[in-house]
């Protein structure tokens, strides 16, 4: 690529349909997937790799980059199809999804996949990392930002909080938090199994400065993070309202979706929706 | 330092911290509210910036030291091994060996340092659940030389690294000359009698267990197993093939430690050996008390380890 990836919204919004449908024809070739997940955070994805992250050739080896961490590992496969609709991975690749040994399993493995910085997938485990990245950013005095895609689901984990204390404490304004609030977990919706709300006042009380957004409208959710004011001593959560499953009627909201992946003629209509 | 003189190794090792930022090395040091545990305040008050107190939150400590790593740093967490390698497991695994960041992991007052404050503060496995995992180095220095040469050797080497530490004072035990190379196996006393492999504070017991035995006419090798991971099995072996009996001595659960390692090697070797490993007992908790009964009480002190010879030697 000889220039950064910047486009605008509307563009963006073209490659997120591009990006689900390769998520659907990814996960069914594999046979396996979480594709509520997948479909759930693109919008997200591809807001980060087509205009915020600013990638360019010199992205990887550039210390000074923006950094971004997949906390939501079981999202990967959303991550593997938004860098190939970007071009920064072979098409071909995708084939390979979930193979022995391939370079793209079913969780993020950073030996194996460049612009991934963490091996997640054991939930809450991204926003420590992200706090100490934001704090060397602080201490090496680079301005570079931090973000992180937690799940919510993954809120429920306990080390979640212990990060967020301290990202208060060390008053990380170059540090964001994205949380993927499709109201689903793995086995039913997270109000019933765990409640997380209030969550904003839950973050508000943490010290962080809260922001709401509709985490399917590329326009509002790149307005939201390019107004953060990165320089008010506190570290940023931006609560993105999802749909899991966006996009495919018969996948959205469902919590069955959260590990299934079309099959048969469930195929060629998820595609034809996305069209 | 004199040859009798004691020595906190937690002060050998602030000051290994101390010089490596002076020597521009980028090392930030975390600890989760344990500044005394680490004894780390000549740190503290010099790099004041270079110490990252997280409060009592230990898997935050390895999330944020694994956080610094990726971001440049060389990140050392300090605090008690009880609480890092049982709180922070999972991020152990993930952030620090799965993702192979540069984070040295410090197991501080591990074993039963902290004798009478009973088995949530002694840290009995910490090894065993290190060998678990892919890819962390496992280091165990057993006095002030050889504490600074392997803070030296983890600075340098780049990957995941766990240092089991002790909270006494021990006397020096290696000439100046001493280098310590990662893998190697320390022989500290050569013997045909029998060899005595040990691990971390107790390489003391076991020195002293063979002085006492020369005495008494049984030559005992002594072998300071510092590096568990990467170990030179070729050593281990060629000791082993030359006195056929065998002791191993931590202050460890016997599932999975010092023990286990050359229990290993003598099965898969296929060595002709008597073997007789001293440690807390399996499935126990360890005893609480004063340190030095509850060493004798495992048979991991001076006396245990001369009378479990002198029974190995008479078969």
């Amino acid at each position: 690529m000889d220039n950064k990836l910047f486009l605008e919204p509307e563009e963006i919004v073209e490659k997120a349909k591009a990006i689900r449908k390769r998520i659907i024809q990814m996960n069914s070739n594999a046979g396996q997937g979480h594709t509520g997940a997948d479909l759930s955070e693109t919008d997200i994805l591809a807001s980060f790799f087509f205009r915020i992250l600013k990638i360019d050739n010199d992205y990887l080896k550039n210390p000074r980059r923006d950094r971004f961490i997949l906390s939501k590992g079981h999202g990967v496969g959303g991550f593997y199809c938004t860098l190939a609709e970007a071009g920064l991975i072979e098409e071909s690749l995708l084939d390979t999804y979930l193979q022995f040994d391939s370079r793209l399993p079913g969780h993020p493995v950073r030996q194996k996949m460049h612009y991934l910085e963490l091996n997640t997938g054991a939930l809450g485990h991204g926003l420590a990392v992200a706090v100490g990245l934001a704090l060397s950013a602080k201490l090496s005095g680079k301005n570079f930002r931090v973000f992180v895609l937690t799940g919510d689901g993954e809120l429920q984990e306990g080390s979640n909080w212990e990060a967020a204390m301290s990202a208060a404490h060390f008053k990380l304004d170059n540090l964001v938090a994205v949380v993927d609030r499709n109201t689903l977990q793995l086995a039913d919706r997270t109000e019933k199994i765990m409640a997380l709300e209030p969550l904003e006042k839950k973050w508000q009380a943490f010290g962080f400065d809260v922001h709401q957004t509709d985490g399917n409208n590329v326009a509002k959710f790149i307005y939201t993070i390019e107004s953060l004011d990165m320089k008010n001593k506190k570290p940023h959560v931006i609560i993105a309202r999802t749909i899991k499953g966006k996009g495919v009627s018969f996948i959205e909201d469902q919590p069955a979706w959260h590990h299934k992946i079309p099959v048969g003629d469930q195929i060629p209509r998820a595609i034809q929706e996305l069209e | 330092m004199t040859k009798q003189e004691k020595i906190d190794l937690r002060t050998v090792m602030v000051q290994t911290f101390m010089d490596a930022v002076e020597d521009d090395v980028n090392l930030v040091v975390v600890v989760s509210d344990s500044t005394s545990t680490s004894k780390i305040a000549p740190f503290m008050e010099k790099y004041p910036e270079r110490l990252i107190n997280v409060g009592i939150a230990e898997q935050n400590l390895v999330g944020i030291a694994t956080g610094l790593s990726l971001g440049g740093y060389i990140a050392v967490t300090a605090n008690a091994a009880c609480f890092l390698v049982a709180r922070a497991n999972e991020q152990i695994k993930n952030d620090v060996c799965y993702s192979n960041s540069n984070v040295k992991l410090v197991g501080l007052n591990a074993g039963v340092s902290y004798g009478a404050l009973a088995s949530t503060h002694h840290a009995i496995d910490d090894i065993s659940i290190m060998r678990g995992l892919g890819n962390i180095q496992i280091l165990a220095p057993s006095d002030p030389i050889e504490t600074n040469q392997i803070f030296r050797y983890a600075f340098d080497y780049e990957g995941p690294v766990y240092i089991r530490m002790d909270n006494a004072k021990f006397p020096v035990l290696h000439d100046e000359n001493y280098q310590f190379k990662v893998g190697r196996v320390d022989v500290l006393k050569l013997g045909d009698d029998v060899s005595i492999f040990a691990v971390g504070s107790v390489v003391h017991e076991a020195y002293d267990a063979a002085t006492a035995l020369q005495s008494e006419s049984v030559d005992a090798e002594v072998l300071n197993v510092s590096s568990v991971r990467p170990v030179d099995r070729m050593q281990i072996i060629e000791s082993i093939r030359k006195t056929h009996k065998v002791i191993t001595v931590e202050e460890h659960t016997l599932h999975g430690g010092l023990g286990s390692l050359i229990a290993e090697i003598v099965a898969e070797e296929g060595l002709r050996a008597k073997l007789v490993r001293l440690g807390i007992t399996e499935g126990q908790f360890s005893k609480a008390g004063p340190r030095d009964q509850i060493r004798a009480y495992y048979n991991i002190d001076v006396k245990g380890i001369v009378e479990t010879t002198k029974k190995i030697i008479a078969k």
